[in-house]
């Protein structure tokens, strides 16, 4: 491993800048892919057959990640800070939700102790067939994947949404304490896909016929009105996408 | 003495105004010369004031290609104290503001320049009343070459698509650059840190320059940024001459990346001069090309280097 492997983005391998789009970074790579190769004049002196065989190795990583642009915006996210790594990629944690967190412990006054504990083992190890026959505790409400904690805030919040974009469904579906294994499960759409329409990620997406199953899919499952829904999210890729 | 008291004169670019631009490449015969020459002409053409030094000390052979006669004043004579300023042996030449300094064609010993008389002739340099001076530098990597490269604010790498020709100028820019980081880290006190880390390269995992810049800037923190700054100023504009195929001319591409990978500061593409019969007539003729064949490829290719080299100066330059 040498030290200017190690310090060097996939963008500064490849010499394009952050935002280049897809045919830049293809035509960077045809161009690095001429500059590197084994009888290249340019590397003639200047590195040897191994150091050679190395970049030739980082150009090929590079461009496998940046030309996948799911990949690409996962690793954007990994190179642009710690801070924001914890907070967009992992999408099992709950984000903070709603500016005050003084009504979270409200409401959990409100519920006794002991069922709270039992709600939060529950809901923590969701097991599908287990908790749909089991009597849902107060305070909490369940769909076919588990229980979840009701909290009105958010309900609310929910009900009085007019416009569903791919963030706005994550929040929904990690209130809900579904994770993306279960919704591939139950929907047949590839993890990937599900993450690009959380994510808004339009270009990851296929055609906009089926993104509209996939909106219609998830807002069923995640009990929300799907025509509205679905009309929401397609005017968000109209405007957004290509 | 006269030579003293030249001498003594402050060196340094407090009152110089001209942007000097070297030539240079490793190589005899990639067409440092002949890219002189023209940027010259071009530079003059467009308005600017330009002044082309050959310093080919052992065989100067620029107004040669300017179709020039040779010139009879030459900068020995401010070596020799003869005169003071380098404009007095400036001769004019047939474009109205291209003027010409050569080296003698009779002083043998002016292969060969000391450190004082280099130091004297520099200071001249930076002193000469111009928009562009343009060095037209020898090939090889003598220290008086390097120097001469190293001072100039804008650095020139000519060269041709063959494999020899690479490998010179590879070697001309390694060698300039060690030279400057020579020049600076006693400057700034890190020639020992630098020393250190040059002898353990290997252990240390620096393999090419670029490692060598980010390691310092690890030690030292504060210095070492300041030396990168330094390096960051010396930027090679590469030009690839006698191009016989896209290949040939997307070399530059190929050959700006791998350098920039290798120092670790930025090169530029200036661009490629094809492989053209036209300039080979033209110097048979001893004209210039832009006066014989005007309508050559080869022009359009010299005049666009010309102008993308001018045009971060222009504001500099036409006030």
């Amino acid at each position: 491993m040498s030290g200017r492997s190690g310090d060097q983005t996939y963008y500064e391998i490849l010499e394009v800048s952050m935002d280049a789009p897809h045919h830049e970074i293809v035509r960077a790579y045809e161009q690095a892919k001429i500059t590197y190769a084994p009888d290249s004049p340019a590397l003639y002196t200047m590195f040897t057959a191994e150091e050679a065989q190395e970049l030739r190795r980082l150009v090929e990583e590079a461009f496998r990640t940046l030309s996948n642009q799911t990949k690409r915006k996962d690793y954007d996210h990994k190179i642009l800070g710690r801070e924001k790594t914890t907070s967009a990629t992992s999408n099992e944690e709950l984000p903070d939700f709603g500016p005050i967190p003084e009504p979270t412990p409200l409401t959990r006054t409100v519920t006794t102790p002991i069922s709270n504990a039992n709600a939060h083992i529950k809901s923590a190890t969701p097991t599908p067939q287990a908790t749909s026959t089991q009597a849902v505790p107060a305070g909490f409400a369940k769909h076919r994947f588990g229980v979840y904690e009701v909290k009105p805030e958010v309900e609310e919040e929910i009900t009085k949404q007019l416009s569903f974009d791919g963030p706005f469904l994550r929040k929904i579906r990690q209130y809900k304490n579904i994770n993306l294994e279960q919704l591939s499960k139950e929907t047949r759409i590839s993890r990937s896909f599900l993450a690009a329409v959380e994510s808004d990620d339009f270009d990851a997406l296929p055609a906009p016929v089926f993104v509209r199953g996939f909106v219609v899919q998830l807002a069923r499952l995640l009990g929300l009105d799907e025509n509205k829904v679905a009309a929401s999210y397609m005017e968000k890729l109209k405007n957004k996408g290509k | 003495m006269a030579l003293n008291t030249i001498h003594s004169k402050v060196r340094g670019t407090a009152n110089a105004n001209s942007v000097i631009i070297a030539v240079g490449g490793g190589k005899g015969g990639v067409g440092k010369s002949f890219l002189s020459s023209n940027l010259g002409i071009f530079l003059a053409n467009m308005g600017f004031n330009t002044v082309l030094v050959d310093l080919d000390l052992g065989a100067p052979n620029l107004h040669t290609s300017l179709g020039e006669p040779p010139p009879k004043r030459n900068f020995h004579e401010l070596l020799s104290g003869e005169i003071e300023t380098l404009e007095e042996c400036a001769t004019t030449t047939q474009f109205p503001k291209l003027r010409l300094i050569t080296g003698a064609n009779d002083h043998k010993e002016l292969a060969n320049m000391n450190v004082a008389e280099q130091s004297i002739l520099m200071s001249a340099l930076f002193k000469l009343n111009a928009d562009f001076t343009i060095l037209d530098l020898s090939a090889g990597t003598h220290t008086t070459t390097l120097d001469f490269f190293l001072m100039a604010d804008r650095h020139i790498i000519a060269l041709t698509p063959d494999p020899t020709s690479i490998e010179n100028a590879y070697r001309f820019m390694k060698a300039a650059f060690f030279r400057k980081i020579k020049r600076f880290d006693r400057q700034l006190q890190i020639d020992k840190v630098v020393a250190s880390l040059m002898d353990s390269a290997d252990s240390m995992g620096i393999k090419v320059p670029a490692d060598l810049l980010n390691k310092i800037a690890q030690v030292e923190p504060v210095r070492g940024a300041e030396l990168k700054n330094i390096m960051n100023k010396l930027r090679f504009d590469l030009v690839i001459n006698q191009t016989r195929s896209m290949k040939d001319a997307q070399l530059g591409q190929s050959i700006q990346t791998v350098c920039s990978k290798y120092f670790g500061t930025p090169v530029h593409y200036l661009g490629h001069m094809d492989h053209d019969n036209a300039a080979w007539h033209a110097l048979r003729k001893r004209k210039p090309l832009i006066l014989e064949y005007p309508h050559s490829p080869i022009y359009s290719q010299a005049l666009s280097i010309a102008r993308d080299l001018a045009s971060p100066h222009l504001k500099k330059a036409v006030v």
